[in-house]
């Protein structure tokens, strides 16, 4: 008895720490078809901390951002097995976590959704989680992509515009509706 | 009863420091077996003779101790290796003590970049590459008192000293063919 309750207590503590709101995507991690990209929180703290001299209001406009995020997480692939597996398990992550749908576009087979979840104002968004199939980015055809923090969409368009992130383009035009 | 008890713990003891498996122990045991290549880099690798330094410049460099490096590389015939090694590797950095900053990558070949310490009081920084075809990279930067801004200043400082590249020779070709 003692030990199963041991057990659960080691897997709460295990979940706990992934961040439960990504831990479905971990999965997908480490799979041979799928090229995985993970920032952690400590990464965007350190880089928030990077104390640079400079004027250039954009780059101080990055920094700020980044110390609003927690995690990024993007899993890409373009094979058809775990793309129908990541379409299953966003699905079902969306039933167990409801978010908000803030957009979803149909252009030239390609289907991009983005969900959110709102933080203290309309505008702030403490979860953004985007699916995309038919991407053709880079040879992947489908890509999830979740991101975690406290941040308003206007700063997340840039971000991804830097970073070189599948979706930038969808992401602004949500942004500026 | 009691001394049957401090036994105990000075075996403990001695179990703890002998058998604690580390990254550190994990170079040492590889740098004389083929297939592996250790390189320790001084931070004299960053020539700033000829380079004026500011203040912050010097406190960043006077940060950096050293590098130490480690590559494998892939027998073809003996694929089981890598993946045994890269397995070893991988539980090495399990450990709660590296903090993951980012990993990417997809199965077969992946990058990761761990921390020792704390954000402005960074001890180590561990960057680990693998791709199966060609091999895997350690690379262990040690230092004190290392924080965020040193950082970045340290890689300034590289861009504009003159490199000794010559000293990185034996990874050139590890590096040369994952930039494929």
């Amino acid at each position: 008895m003692k030990k199963i309750l041991k057990k659960a207590l080691l897997m709460t503590l295990f979940v706990g720490s992934l961040g439960f709101a990504q831990s479905s995507f971990d999965k997908f991690e480490d799979k041979e078809d799928v090229t995985t990209v993970i920032v952690n929180k400590k990464m965007f703290e350190m880089m928030g901390k990077v104390k640079v001299e400079t004027k250039d209001a954009e780059t101080q406009q990055y920094l700020n951002l980044l110390k609003k995020l927690d995690n990024l997480k993007v899993f890409t692939t373009s094979n058809n097995k775990m793309a129908n597996e990541m379409k299953n398990t966003v699905s079902s992550y969306l039933k167990a976590n409801p978010l908000e749908e803030l957009m979803r576009v149909n252009n030239e087979g390609k289907n991009v959704k983005i969900y959110v979840k709102s933080g203290a104002n309309e505008n702030m968004v403490k979860e953004l989680l985007m699916f995309i199939e038919g991407a053709n980015i880079k040879e992947a055809s489908t890509v999830i992509l979740s991101l975690t923090g406290n941040f308003s969409l206007d700063e997340i368009s840039m971000l991804t515009d830097k970073m070189k992130l599948p979706g930038a383009d969808d992401l602004k035009k949500a942004s500026k509706k | 009863m009691k001394n049957s008890s401090y036994f105990i713990l000075f075996i403990l003891l001695i179990w703890s420091c002998e058998n604690k498996p580390s990254l550190q122990n994990y170079f040492v045991k590889n740098s004389e077996s083929s297939n592996f290549v250790t390189v320790d880099v001084p931070n004299t690798i960053i020539n700033t003779s000829k380079t004026k330094m500011s203040l912050t410049d010097k406190a960043a460099l006077q940060s950096f101790e050293k590098m130490n490096i480690l590559t494998y590389q892939t027998d073809l015939s003996k694929i089981e290796n890598y993946e045994k090694e890269v397995a070893e590797v991988k539980t090495l950095l399990k450990d709660k003590t590296y903090q993951e900053l980012m990993k990417i990558g997809s199965g077969a070949s992946q990058a990761a970049v761990f921390f020792v310490g704390e954000e402005q009081n960074i001890d180590e920084f561990v960057f680990f590459a693998s791709k199966k075809e060609n091999g895997f990279a350690v690379v262990r930067v040690l230092g004190n008192n290392m924080n965020p801004t040193h950082v970045m200043n340290i890689l300034q400082l590289v861009q504009k000293s003159e490199f000794d590249a010559k000293q990185l020779e034996p990874l050139r070709e590890l590096l040369g063919n994952n930039s494929n």
